[in-house]
């Protein structure tokens, strides 16, 4: 059997095994398997599988993981997402669109302490959706934005979705993360500046607004955001001065969400172990599907699919452009049916080589990787920001993701721009990255 | 047996969470020391063996809360009896693969221990130590699995299948709980 014939067999073997409700790991796990069957020299797989996995899972890089989660999973049981409302109001009303852009700029901080976009929709959405209707805002783009824009959650560092990346791609992680910063802040502007022209073109759908505010009123309902302010820059400031390892700034993470929770009085024992179960219960899982992924891997170099599979796309002679459109195409097909995670490690293994060869760079492909993740999460059947707001909403699903819509497409438009100014993504961890000489260990 | 299981599960389960406290702690001493000279010695090696610990112990635990990830699209849509039929199978599957990954992680581990490997870095601990904390969360993973082919053989819901959320405060439970 030539190579591409064994990777369609091993593409059905997966499609089958994933279709029929088998757990994404242990499809992994299998297919990982199936392959090793196809390469005569390994003459114990399993031995192989355990060996490899016990050097990827014991590594000191990955323990960033837990502890992002952590990070995340501390600050939601804290009052943070109530403050977020009432503090970020008073100084967006002054936007046509008024109160509708607090969707977009509480997601885009929440995004920047939480690694989750489910997470952060909902978390938002629970304050936002019945206040925006309790004024009157128009549910549609309520609803939409909030779908959009929670998706930041996974763009905007810390980012679950973006450790998982790293480590299958081996690339770094801070520099994933510092180059998730200024495309976030695009799409956080696409958002808005779509609020603004629809606000401008429906002036009837609008609310009246807010009654005005003194500045020493507005910044009194603000208070409460500047520990958490002072979080975000303080793991921002030591990831791009360098002060910290990834990991160690996750810690430093951890303990700043520890004192924001002691500030607010949410931090109590039920509290503190409800957190910590949470995060292992969520690293555990993703740990799985990278182990799965990682013998997946190791199976594949085995049989030689990803290069040849490499060389038969570039016997095509696509343009570089082509090949964005086409992957962005199959990854927009598997996001129907895959969550992020799963999307990530299934496909890395052989597409990277691919675009690795066209001339992309890793960590700029990694950011394209989570916008269009992204743009899975609000569309249907599977997306779960949909699926969060249908349930809160307490409306259809068609009504929730025709609504987001107009979010996913202004996603699109930021998948092209940064694949046209490609600097938008690198520019901020090639000036970090130019300037120092990397000590050790901290690649 | 069905309490002692559950029991094994959970306190896997707080085990794990025991070696994340430990890994917040490491780095913080390690990054918060250095300013001080102080050092944890193979501070960087200690801190990966607990991320192994952590994550493999927490395995049966995550697995039984029903957090493992699969697809949902069709097995959820279909119709009791060939759904329990599906169960199974992917039930059978999972306890062959994990079974065949723990026999070999079993194997690693004791290989570890007869040839008396010591770790690389700067603290030269036998490996089979730290291999542990692997092994067992992967064992346990497999009785978890066989625990669960029973139940669904014997005609039972199995533990891990929720119901959907209702309240608001159940769907961010979830969507929290989903990591994604």
């Amino acid at each position: 059997m030539d190579l591409i014939a064994i990777s369609g067999l091993l593409l059905l073997v997966l499609v089958l095994l994933l279709a029929g409700g088998v757990w994404i790991a242990i499809s992994l796990l299998a297919v990982g398997w199936v392959g090793m069957l196809f390469v005569g020299e390994v003459n114990n797989p399993g031995y192989v599988l355990a060996t490899k996995i016990w050097g990827n899972a014991a590594s000191w890089e990955l323990a960033a993981l837990p502890l992002f989660i952590w990070m995340g999973e501390i600050l939601f049981r804290t009052k943070l997402s109530d403050d977020m409302f009432r503090g970020l109001a008073p100084w967006l009303n002054w936007l046509p669109g008024r109160l509708m852009h607090v969707n977009v700029f509480a997601s885009g901080i929440f995004g920047s302490v939480s690694g989750s976009s489910a997470a952060t929709c909902a978390t938002i959405a629970k304050i936002a959706l019945p206040e925006l209707k309790r004024r009157g805002y128009d549910d549609k783009i309520a609803l939409g934005s909030l779908a959009g824009a929670g998706t930041l959650g996974i763009l905007i560092p810390p980012s679950i979705t973006m450790v998982v990346y790293a480590v299958a791609a081996e690339v770094s992680i801070i520099k994933l993360f510092l180059a998730g910063f200024i495309p976030g802040l695009l799409v956080m502007g696409l958002y808005s500046g779509y609020i603004i022209v629809w606000a401008l073109l429906n002036p009837r759908k609008q609310p009246p607004p807010e009654p005005r505010m003194t500045l020493a009123h507005k910044l009194r309902e603000s208070a409460n955001l500047i520990p958490c302010g002072l979080l975000i820059i303080l793991v921002f400031a030591s990831l791009l001065m360098g002060w910290a390892t990834a990991t160690e700034c996750a810690a430093w993470g951890v303990l700043g969400s520890f004192a924001i929770a002691a500030w607010s009085r949410s931090l109590n024992r039920a509290n503190f172990w409800m957190s910590v179960m949470g995060t292992i219960r969520i690293t555990s899982m993703i740990m799985l599907i990278l182990a799965g992924a990682s013998f997946m891997s190791t199976s594949m170099a085995y049989t030689g699919i990803p290069v040849a599979l490499a060389n038969w796309v570039d016997g095509f002679k696509l343009s570089p452009y082509m090949l964005i459109a086409a992957l962005t195409l199959m990854y927009m097909a598997l996001g129907t049916a895959l969550d992020g995670i799963s999307m990530i490690v299934l496909t890395t293994v052989v597409v990277l080589p691919m675009v690795q060869k066209a001339g992309f760079d890793l960590v700029w492909f990694g950011i394209f990787l989570i916008l269009l993740v992204e743009m899975a999460e609000v569309s249907p059947p599977v997306g779960f920001n949909l699926f969060v707001l249908q349930t809160m909403s307490g409306k259809d699903s068609m009504t929730v993701a025709r609504a987001a819509l107009p979010f996913f497409w202004l996603l699109v438009i930021a998948v092209a721009l940064i694949t046209v100014f490609p600097k938008i993504v690198m520019w901020l961890p090639d000036k970090a990255f130019a300037e120092k000489v990397v000590p050790k260990g901290r690649s | 047996m069905r309490r002692l299981l559950d029991g094994l599960y959970l306190w896997a389960g707080y085990a794990a969470g025991g070696f994340l406290i430990a890994i917040f702690a490491i780095m913080m001493f390690m990054s918060a020391g250095r300013q001080f000279g102080l050092n944890i010695p193979a501070g960087d090696d200690i801190a990966s063996w607990c991320m192994a610990a952590c994550a493999f112990l927490g395995l049966a635990h995550t697995f039984k809360s029903g957090e493992m990830i699969r697809v949902g699209l069709l097995i959820d849509r279909l119709p009791g009896g060939v759904r329990r039929v599906l169960e199974a199978v992917s039930l059978a599957l999972g306890l062959g693969f994990i079974g065949y990954f723990t026999a070999n992680a079993v194997r690693l581990t004791y290989d570890s221990y007869r040839f008396n490997d010591l770790a690389q870095g700067v603290l030269p601990v036998p490996l089979w130590f730290p291999q542990l904390g692997f092994t067992a969360g992967l064992a346990i993973l497999t009785i978890a699995f066989v625990d669960e082919l029973i139940i669904v053989l014997r005609g039972r819901r199995p533990t891990y299948e929720k119901d959907p959320p209702r309240t608001a405060e159940e769907v961010i439970e979830r969507a929290i709980a989903g990591g994604v």
